[in-house]
């Protein structure tokens, strides 16, 4: 059961069409969300002092949405595909969720642009019920029918890629237990235990949705008063774990591309399937760190909170970066902008685990909670670390599936740029956090001035990555829909 | 759940977001997050059977509990009173750092009204606890400050009103407890609060569905509540969506030769 070295063996024409519809979504969805960015920290560097602050937060608001959406479905899609060199998931399922996310994306959209919807992707209890003349009323409402047509198609395409694991995988086989036990055989590729992983937990992730979502109309028609602590526990469950389980889904991907670069198989050892069940155990209760403030939960919740945040990404991310650092010595590794982006992404994730790990101390988040280090920590895992992982994969199966031989133009130019572009916007993320800028402040008061020059110096790189971002995706794009017109005329 | 019956309750949560009003009913006991931290005004008041003065005389001590009643209430009055007394009996007993005034906002009770009320609930020789008339005009000073409201019904020919208990310290309203009787819990986390403790939670005055935990102010322990079984809910459906998916597959085609396409 070694890995094959061609991304696009055993796919059938109407997967590789599939997969490519995915990357021309998400890469749209990606490319608006960063002029979303663009716009927010332009407002935030007083770029715009005649609009409203309330276009701020429903900036906000989308942004963060479309940009989580865009990359959890990319990372869907490629796991998808990836899979089907094992196990045979369903092609209409996976059309029926791009269905609707399209429709759950166009509603967001709606409630945000033309409703004002601005309450933060958090959608914090009991905010969204509580307009105040900030938003339309009926906003709310079509907010959540986006969100809960997202959950449950989601759900729906994540249970039938467990399900075609299920036709030929054991559950403790798919998780390694065997491995665990000292057996070698039969191998489970490691994309199959860190999907089976991510799945089982991002189930967990979109109940909590429909829990909170229910809770919500509970409350909104006066039927109960709900508890705020629980719908904050709730809500972060949720968000938390599909912004993490979005990362994961990355590295799957990366495990089973990066070794048709360094022409070696990268199997399943022990510490590999210790390391990913450590994170089925573990990532239910990570979320916790996003509570620390909140003193009406009790102390022994948030030590259950710092410990899982820190013994969760130990482990992957330890056995993960040596294992790709291993793979690539001395392999005669070929460097192409694909594989450049894995490892860049791989770099990300490390930079973004630390900070996140620092964050997740107590006592250090005593100080920045709510600063601005917490955005620059998710931004780097998430723009820098399984952003890049996954375009790695749309790159490389789009060159395969086109047959061409060489990298977009002046790959090496386009890269530098947008690392360039990328780490200085996050920098300034880095540097607002460190020096007490708050978060989701659409403008800063006296104490916090210095948050818009930061702000301003973002902006300017900003544009940089977008202009990476622009020339890079404009020719994948193309070569995107050269292989899906090749995908259809083979259908 | 029937399509039907998700549509239904949609409809029930959009019709109450649709409904929503900002003004409370008037019959609604005060909203403490309304004139937490409000200055209270220094009204005079007439302690029965001593000279007259202002409310800071009482407060520049110690911590000033305040209790609004009148002796005549066929109502929530004496069984209030009483339950204050016999949390103060577990919570701690003024003058053991604070005070505790009941003031009648009703203009006919007299000195005499107010201690025949302190005897009715066994505090007439208790020097923490003070039985007080004041001015029509002052008392309503003070409601309008701390949100109280009375009504008078000749029909009943009783006053309507809520039973409160403002907590004050250097004059501003730190705590405001509203409810038909006191839980000794309730008071402990109010003392401790003016104490300048730190209380990390408490109920709200509304009745709350599907709380995580329990705070118990007397004890500052903790306990899981129903709420905390939603929190496992999501786990717990995830492994059995799990177990309940492989299983069926393992037994009839496990381990089925993978044939690619």
């Amino acid at each position: 059961m070694s890995s094959p070295t061609s991304a696009s063996s055993a796919a059938t024409p109407r997967l590789r069409r599939n997969t490519m519809l995915w990357a021309l979504l998400a890469m749209a969805l990606f490319l608006v969300s960063t002029l979303l960015g663009l716009f927010l920290r332009l407002f935030q560097g007083n770029s715009f002092p005649a609009v409203e602050p309330v276009w701020f937060y429903s900036a906000l608001t989308l942004h963060a949405l479309i940009m989580v959406g865009a990359w959890f479905l990319g990372s869907m899609a490629g796991v998808h595909y990836l899979l089907s060199r094992y196990v045979r998931p369903s092609s209409a399922i996976s059309e029926l969720a791009m269905g609707g996310s399209v429709v759950g994306v166009v509603l967001i959209s709606i409630s945000t642009l033309l409703g004002k919807f601005g309450v933060g992707w958090y959608f914090l209890f009991p905010l969204p019920l509580y307009p105040n003349g900030a938003w339309s009323p009926w906003a709310t409402i079509v907010f959540f029918a986006g969100l809960a047509i997202l959950a449950v198609f989601w759900l729906a395409w994540v249970l039938d890629l467990l399900r075609a694991i299920a036709r030929r995988y054991s559950l403790s086989m798919a998780l390694g237990w065997h491995i665990l036990r000292g057996a070698k055989e039969p191998e489970v590729p490691p994309l199959v235990l860190i999907t089976t992983v991510s799945l089982v937990v991002v189930t967990a992730a979109l109940v909590a949705a429909a829990l909170v979502l229910a809770l919500f109309v509970l409350h909104g028609s006066g039927r109960a008063n709900v508890d705020a602590l629980l719908m904050k526990n709730l809500t972060f469950l949720f968000g938390h774990i599909i912004v993490n389980i979005t990362l994961y889904l990355g590295v799957a991907i990366l495990y089973e591309l990066l070794p048709a670069f360094a022409g070696r198989p990268w199997k399943t050892s022990w510490l590999v399937a210790f390391a990913w069940n450590a994170v089925l155990l573990l990532v239910l209760f990570a979320y916790l760190h996003h509570l620390y403030m909140d003193f009406a939960q009790p102390r022994w919740v948030q030590v259950v909170g710092q410990t899982a945040s820190y013994f969760l990404s130990l482990p992957a991310a330890a056995v993960s970066v040596f294992g790709s650092l291993a793979l690539i010595y001395r392999s005669g590794f070929r460097w192409t902008m694909a594989s450049r982006l894995l490892v860049c992404g791989v770099l990300g994730w490390v930079i973004g685990g630390i900070a996140a790990v620092v964050d997740a101390t107590v006592a250090v988040n005593s100080v920045f909670h709510n600063t601005l280090w917490v955005p620059a920590h998710f931004h780097t895992y998430y723009l820098m670390g399984v952003v890049l992982m996954v375009l790695a994969f749309f790159d490389h199966l789009s060159r395969e599936l086109t047959g061409s031989d060489t990298d977009v133009p002046a790959a090496g130019w386009i890269l530098s740029l947008l690392l360039l572009g990328g780490y200085g916007f996050l920098a300034m993320f880095y540097y607002g956090g460190a020096t007490s800028v708050p978060r989701r402040f659409a403008t800063y008061p006296e104490e916090t001035l210095q948050g818009v020059i930061q702000a301003r110096v973002a902006a300017a790189f900003v544009v940089l990555l977008l202009a990476a971002l622009v020339i890079y995706l404009s020719r994948m794009a193309a070569r995107c829909l050269r292989a899906f017109a090749l995908c259809r005329n083979a259908s | 759940m029937t399509f039907p019956r998700i549509a239904a309750c949609l409809a029930a949560g959009a019709a109450a977001l649709w409904g929503q009003s900002p003004a409370g009913s008037l019959n609604q006991p005060p909203n403490e997050d309304l004139y937490l931290y409000h200055s209270v005004p220094d009204i005079l008041v007439r302690p029965a059977g001593k000279p007259a003065m202002p409310l800071s005389e009482l407060w520049r001590e110690r911590p000033l509990l305040i209790t609004m009643v009148f002796t005549r209430c066929a109502g929530v009055c004496y069984p209030f009173l009483r339950s204050l007394r016999t949390a103060t009996e577990s919570a701690g007993k003024p003058p053991s750092g604070y005070g505790i005034l009941v003031l009648s906002f009703d203009s006919r009770d007299t000195a005499s009204d107010m201690k025949a009320a302190a005897a009715g609930i066994g505090a007439r020789a208790d020097e923490g606890w003070i039985f007080a008339t004041a001015a029509e005009e002052s008392v309503r000073r003070l409601a309008e400050a701390t949100g109280f409201w009375f009504r008078w019904d000749g029909e009943r020919r009783q006053f309507d009103h809520p039973a409160v208990l403002l907590a004050v310290k250097h004059g501003r309203l730190v705590r405001l407890f509203t409810g038909g009787r006191i839980p000794a819990e309730s008071l402990g986390a109010i003392l401790r609060d003016l104490a300048g403790g730190f209380v990390p939670s408490y109920p709200l005055a509304d009745k709350t569905s599907f709380r995580c935990f329990q705070y118990n102010a007397a004890t500052g322990s903790y306990s899981l509540d129903w709420g905390a079984v939603l929190l496992v809910l999501p786990g717990a459906a995830a492994f059995l969506a799990a177990l309940l998916t492989f299983r069926p597959w393992r037994r009839k085609c496990a381990r089925a030769p993978f044939q690619a396409a």
